[in-house]
């Protein structure tokens, strides 16, 4: 087959006893161009040589969707470990809260009226004998 | 070479039952995953799907010491130990562990316990902390579990007990500001929907998740100062010792905002052992639930009243046979031989009833108490002071009481007289005092309230703003009332206040009906009165005792318990006495 070029087409006739071509321009193959192809969009197809059956597009499919799927499967498990670590600091925010909140708890059980009151400072306190404000005369 | 399967051969045959085989489970097929699509997805999510709650924190209660909140109810983690019986071994060890690391929240009979080979389930130990389930955690015992819980915890034992309440075992609020305010102390529990694990950790993939955080309760601030709470039932229980009176209420306010520093009652509570509570009478608060005849201290309102409407001021005369009638009732003074043309200051001096049903005749023609009087009577009690009526303080139980109207068949002359002096009417302490601050602040009437403000996550506190308050009474009418009161109190009670300050007073002895009739043997004894400087009143007190056919005189066994809150409050609140 003779190659195309772009900007020239050709017409083949085939007569029944010879195989001989001619060619020459024609107006409709200029018409599909303009409209089919847009500037600088290559023109030409290659056919590979080496054609693949129906068994080895079968096995190519299954094997992206094998890889598809394991792609999935890595990303899936990548978030459920993180589900674990979010699971363990959550916890762990648990805990430290709790501990906080036991030593506020303990915190104000030392520091209440009745703690206070019966502390070993508070029971050396005695009452003033008098007492005069700053600004009085 | 062309393979052809001939007819009614075995390969044809086995290929006719393959293709059978396979159509019936296409078909099942089909069927299980189109038709019967939505039954197994939601049999699915009910397995795999979990929908957890996530527990709002229910709010803390506060004190307000000066301008710092004090905890009065906090939330704490607690765990109970239990025990497999049929799976520990070394009893001994756990039992010294136990004893050692719980101490008082141990059982008491653990070897017992944990002999009851038979059992799989024995508390050893309750309510310990997460510091004291680690170190048991620690020794890896086998046997010995754990269960999470939570409970309130009172830093503060039982100071201000009927104004908290507690929490019932549902967690729902129980009197005091417990129940009124349970709502806001609650909050909104959140919500996780997620898949999860087999360890019920949930898993973020899934395409129903929710995660909808929990809304915590409000940190509720109240007006009450532990310092003047603590100080207030130690008087009370001192001066419930000294009468031999059985019950006792008493409670301060702040009578420029409305605010109540203290409200205390005895007998009281432990609020964290409420079931070693035997009468559930104790749960209530007297101030607000106890509606009573509220005997003179009600003459300060029906004088203010009188001079409000200009019949009378403190100078007015009359003449005090020491009876009076009105209608076919004679009404007689508690204290006699005061006679003869004398003023009402007098009058208030002495408490005499004559003087106040006079006034409550002059609030008419002057010589009977007409429907003009009543009608007056029961605008200033009941429109202007509120007396009969819910005050709207923020803690539970709170009771109207009753002040008959005019309009009522039972609303006569003779009950007028007798409201005149506190007697044929039912209200309640709280009701009394708030009405009183009127007198006391220059005639603005403070709705009463325990809050005041809150504390948000960050642990900042903002306060409430003050309440807009309404005008019973005028500027004049309050000064010559509250001047009248400080008058009654010098008189009757020299020498008792620190010197330098500007305390009064009226003291009130009510009678008790009992079974339709008043009581012979039973009185309640009451003192309502402020304190501060003559340009400003800092607190009003009002103190209340009585009990089962007791006589309680206010003059004699409520007013010093006045005196000794009132001495120390003057000194709490750094007033400086004059010159």
């Amino acid at each position: 087959m003779p190659r195309l070029r772009a900007g020239h087409t050709y017409k083949t006739n085939i007569n029944e006893n010879t195989t001989t071509m001619s060619y020459q321009y024609t107006q409709t193959f200029n018409n599909r161009r303009q409209q089919n192809w847009s500037r600088n969009q290559n023109t030409v197809a290659y056919v590979s040589n080496i054609k693949l059956g129906p068994v080895a597009h079968t096995v190519i499919v299954a094997l992206m969707i094998t890889v598809l799927g394991l792609v999935y499967l890595t990303q899936a498990t990548r978030a459920t470990s993180y589900d674990y670590k979010t699971q363990q600091i959550d916890s762990q925010i648990a805990a430290l809260n709790t501990q906080k909140n036991d030593l506020q708890v303990e915190n104000a059980r030392l520091t209440a009226l009745e703690t206070v009151k019966n502390s070993s400072v508070a029971s050396t306190m005695t009452t003033p004998a008098s007492t005069q404000y700053a600004n009085q005369q | 070479m062309k393979l052809e399967l001939q007819k009614g051969s075995r390969s044809k045959v086995l290929a006719a039952i393959l293709f059978g085989l396979m159509t019936i489970f296409v078909v099942r097929l089909f069927y299980l995953q189109v038709i019967q699509h939505g039954y197994y997805i939601d049999l699915a999510n009910r397995e795999q799907v979990k929908r957890l709650t996530i527990p709002a924190k229910r709010g803390q209660i506060y004190a307000l010491s000066g301008s710092t909140p004090v905890p009065l109810v906090m939330n704490q983690d607690v765990y109970t130990v239990f025990a497999d019986p049929t799976e520990t071994t070394n009893d001994n060890e756990i039992i010294s562990t136990i004893e050692k690391v719980a101490g008082g929240n141990a059982r008491s009979n653990l070897q017992n316990l944990l002999d009851k080979k038979d059992s799989r389930y024995q508390i050893l130990a309750t309510k310990i902390t997460l510091a004291q389930a680690n170190m048991i955690k620690s020794k890896n015992y086998s046997g010995i579990g754990f269960q999470a819980g939570n409970q309130r915890v009172y830093p503060e034992g039982s100071l201000a007990a009927q104004i908290l309440g507690f929490v019932n075992d549902d967690g729902i609020g129980q009197y005091g500001v417990e129940e009124k305010l349970n709502k806001q102390l609650t909050g909104e529990n959140g919500l996780l929907q997620s898949v999860t694990d087999v360890n019920d950790i949930p898993l973020t993939i899934g395409n129903h998740n929710i995660n909808k955080p929990a809304k915590d309760g409000v940190n509720e601030v109240l007006s009450i100062d532990p310092s003047v709470q603590s100080y207030t039932e130690q008087a009370l229980a001192n001066g419930l010792k000294r009468t031999g009176a059985t019950r006792g209420s008493a409670v301060i306010l702040d009578p420029q905002t409305g605010r109540i520093l203290a409200m205390a009652n005895l007998p009281t509570f432990d609020p964290s052992k409420i079931t070693d509570v035997q009468n559930n009478a104790v749960f209530n608060n007297g101030v607000v639930s106890a509606p009573y005849e509220p005997g003179s201290d009600m003459k300060t309102l029906t004088m203010a009243t009188g001079i409000d409407k200009g019949v009378v001021d403190a100078n007015s005369t009359y003449n005090n046979t020491d009876h009076i009638q009105i209608d076919d009732v004679t009404i007689s003074n508690a204290s006699l031989g005061q006679t003869g043309t004398i003023t009402l200051q007098h009058a208030m001096n002495w408490s005499l009833n004559t003087g106040f049903v006079t006034v409550a005749m002059r609030l008419g023609d002057g010589t009977s108490i007409n429907r003009q009087a009543r009608d007056t009577m029961y605008d200033y009690f009941h429109n202007k002071f509120h007396l009969g009526s819910l005050t709207g303080v923020e803690v539970s139980g709170e009771i109207a009481g009753t002040v008959i109207p005019p309009t009522d068949v039972q609303g006569n002359a003779v009950r007028y007289s007798n409201m005149a002096f506190g007697q044929g009417m039912d209200v309640t302490m709280i009701q009394v005092a708030s009405a009183f601050c009127s007198i006391v602040n220059g005639g603005n009437y403070y709705k009463p309230t325990v809050l005041a403000g809150s504390v948000d996550k960050n642990g900042n506190y903002n306060a409430n703003q003050i309440t807009t308050p309404t005008h019973p009474i005028k500027l004049s009418t309050a000064y010559q009332v509250r001047e009248m009161t400080h008058i009654a109190r010098t008189t009757n009670f020299p020498g008792v206040d620190k010197p330098g300050y500007y305390v009064g007073g009226k003291t009130g002895t009510s009678q008790v009906v009992k079974g339709g009739v008043y009581a012979s043997d039973e009185t309640i004894g009451t003192y309502l009165g402020y304190g501060g400087t003559e340009s400003t009143s800092r607190y009003v007190i009002m103190v209340q005792v009585s009990g089962d056919h007791k006589e309680l005189a206010g003059n004699y066994d409520a007013m010093p318990i006045f005196t000794d809150i009132s001495n120390w409050m003057l000194g709490y609140l750094n007033i400086q006495p004059k010159g």
